[in-house]
């Protein structure tokens, strides 16, 4: 019995040890590699709680459109079928609900406005929460439930004279100007000024007609080229403005290279690529099944801090996180009835630490908690963004023993051990991180290294060489011509 | 010393490299020419190849690992090998050449051998080369490429005894004769499969019938 009973105490304090088991999730974790290939990871944000208006007591959402979150962590969600808008507090347990405000007429009479349809909503730096009213074709702007302004009928040469405005998703930046995506407004974002005037159009998707496509429509009819699909730029889907005043748009991308679009104020594409090129969610063509292959249906995106954005995509249910510099961080998320599964994902925000989505069908909002894996990235990516490249190495030691194939944390941990000078370190890292423009520079400071070190060896053997070889062709000549002088006698 | 690998077929094998018309025209004329040699040749190439695509320095190397396969390389080079030897053969039968099979297998087996020579280096090179230095792996590569190339044609041409316009006529003419040899094979590949299909239908038609 003695001897059992140390067994058994060991038994019992193992059975105790907090376990830190995998957190079973509904869907899959997973990134592209260099090559493409398909990796499965630890899940970066697990299920976090779905969020109805029946649990608010407000009442069932009904085909909810758009969901915000505000600078002070109020969560706004455009309750489109029910035409109102629902705000939450930060933890999302209670909720207020505003169905109208009050207005003036034209002929100064006071009355009671409501919305028709609000689709997509913003809140600005000031606190300003913009509606996009879009069956009412305007743009409303409260602040506090009062109104502030509202944007409608925008007038230009660039519009047709019977374009009706639409408003369907939009965005706010620092200076008040409201960047809004109308329906089927193929021009790009409209963009309308601080007082409420249209002032053109932005950041236009340019149209790429392949050769092939060329060559084809060189030979066909009028008639074949009028039945034919038109060439014209795809919509974009969602916006999002990230604090420097940069707008983050996401589009369709039938080709699945590039959803993700970073605008300057000239309107330009200024994104970071990464080193895939790849910014269009699951790569096309498929790398093993439709499951994780096929272009993504990029829905709506995000902006997060540091850089870092996250797109939401609809065909497969994925949300995809980039950083600044355009590596995929991570992939979760996947269709389905459980719960943390979407059936029809319309809407993505961010708060803190979680990821909110809004499913139109299944009339919830659905919350995304970090994990530690997920954490970590996120840490590491943003010392990264500040420039504190030291501290976020041990961020990246921290990620790679929860996946060790993660070839961003072997970048990161390569470029420490080359800024401190440890060549060889920073060589294996770099390779595994399939990195060559920085494993070039570690590799040519190591072999000068060698070479500086052993210049006086190599130099000694050449000389040598010399010798031997000189030595060797003296001796064979005389060879040879005792070899002539046998064969002439 | 055996027929295929005496002293003189060592010495004209060597001699390729920098007297390929005289070497070429002994290995014809004279019977200096070895088909096994060639094959070693072709086998030790295909080594090569291999051996580039794993051990190339990782500056240069695009290549993934978990791609190559010696066995499927070897398979490819050989049938590429055999697929133009066979080409070449059926095309110049028709058009006045000299040269026998054998004499074609020769040829294109020891012309592979400067993309030997040129390899191995290629790989030690690559090795310390950093970027924007790939050049070096290049020129070395391509080096061995155009010798190899410049044996091949000769080879063809003296075997054949052509004019260096009429070589490069057939070899253009090879290259269509080996696309036709591909999709004759694929035909009668399909064919053959849908024949011990149906016969294989019959058999089960048969078999659960009864």
């Amino acid at each position: 019995m003695k001897r059992i009973l140390p067994l058994v105490l060991a038994l019992a304090a193992f059975c105790t040890l907090p376990v830190f088991a995998a957190v079973d999730v509904p869907y899959d974790s997973y990134i592209f590699n260099y090559r493409q290939y398909l990796e499965f990871t630890p899940s970066p944000y697990i299920p976090d709680g779905n969020v109805s208006g029946v649990n608010l007591g407000v009442g069932a959402f009904s085909l909810p459109r758009g969901i915000c979150v505000g600078p002070d962590g109020r969560v706004y969600v455009a309750d489109t079928g029910n035409n109102r808008i629902v705000v939450m507090n930060p933890e999302m347990t209670e909720a207020e609900v505003i169905t109208g405000f009050a207005n003036t007429g034209e002929d100064g009479a006071a009355f009671d406005d409501t919305f028709n349809k609000p689709w997509g909503v913003t809140v600005s730096e000031k606190g300003q929460l913009y509606i996009a009213d879009s069956d009412n074709h305007r743009i409303v702007v409260l602040e506090e439930g009062e109104l502030v302004r509202i944007i409608q009928n925008p007038v230009s040469e660039m519009l047709a004279d019977d374009y009706v405005f639409i408003p369907l998703e939009l965005g706010v930046d620092y200076a008040d100007r409201v960047y809004v995506i109308g329906q089927s407004m193929f021009q790009g974002i409209m963009v309308f000024n601080e007082t409420g005037d249209f002032t053109g159009f932005y950041g236009t998707i340019p149209v790429t007609v392949s050769l092939w496509q060329r060559f084809w429509r060189l030979f066909s009819s009028q008639e074949q080229l009028s039945g034919s699909t038109l060439f014209i730029p795809t919509e974009f889907t969602g916006v999002s403005v990230d604090k420097e005043g940069f707008i983050y748009a996401s589009c369709i991308d039938p080709n699945g290279t590039q959803a993700a679009f970073r605008l300057n104020p000239k309107g330009e594409d200024v994104i970071q690529k990464g080193e895939n090129g790849n910014l269009g969610g699951d790569t096309y063509p498929a790398p093993n099944t439709l499951d994780y292959g096929g272009p993504s249906y990029i829905v709506d995106i995000v902006v997060r801090d540091k850089g870092i954005y996250s797109m939401l995509d609809r065909r497969r249910g994925r949300i995809f996180t980039y950083d600044d510099e355009g590596n995929l961080l991570y992939i979760f998320g996947g269709l389905g009835t459980q719960e943390g599964t979407f059936r029809q994902p319309s809407s993505i925000a961010y708060i803190g630490d979680r990821i909110l989505v809004l499913d139109t069908d299944r009339q919830e909002v659905m919350a995304f908690k970090e994990t530690d894996y997920g954490r970590l990235i996120n840490e590491a990516v943003g010392l990264r963004y500040d420039g504190d490249e030291k501290q976020a190495v041990e961020k990246w030691r921290e990620v790679l023993k929860l996946n060790e194939n993660l070839e961003l944390a072997n970048v990161g941990i390569g470029k420490a051990y080359l800024t401190e000078g440890n060549n060889k370190e920073a060589m294996r890292h770099l390779k595994l991180g399939m990195n060559r423009t920085y494993y070039s520079i570690a590799f040519k400071r190591y072999r000068n290294d060698i070479l500086k070190e052993n210049l006086g060896n190599i130099l000694t053997g050449f000389a040598i060489l010399l010798v031997a070889l000189y030595i060797w062709r003296l001796i064979r000549r005389r060879g040879a011509g005792k070899g002539d002088m046998v064969s002439d006698e | 010393m055996s027929k295929f690998f005496n002293k003189e077929i060592f010495y004209y094998y060597r001699r390729v490299l920098t007297n390929p018309i005289d070497s070429f025209y002994e290995i014809r004329h004279r019977e200096k020419g070895s088909v096994p040699l060639a094959l070693i040749t072709l086998l030790v190439f295909s080594i090569c190849f291999t051996m580039n695509r794993i051990f190339a320095g990782f500056i240069v190397n695009l290549t993934d690992p978990r791609t190559v396969n010696g066995i499927d390389d070897l398979t490819r080079i050989l049938l590429l090998f055999v697929l133009f030897s066979i080409g070449n053969w059926s095309v110049t039968c028709l058009s006045e050449g000299e040269g026998r099979f054998k004499d074609i297998l020769t040829v294109a087996g020891y012309a592979l051998m400067p993309l030997i020579i040129t390899y191995i280096p290629a790989i030690i090179v690559s090795n310390v080369l950093g970027e924007n230095e790939e050049i070096f792996y290049n020129i070395i590569l391509g080096f061995g490429f155009a010798w190899s190339g410049i044996l091949i044609l000769l080879g063809i041409m003296t075997i054949h005894n052509y004019t260096m316009l009429k070589t490069i006529v057939t070899l253009i003419i090879t290259i269509v004769a080996m696309l036709i040899v591909i999709f004759l094979a694929v035909l009668l590949f399909d064919m053959l499969n849908q024949v011990t299909g149906m016969f294989r239908g019959i058999y089960s038609e048969l078999t659960l019938r009864s």
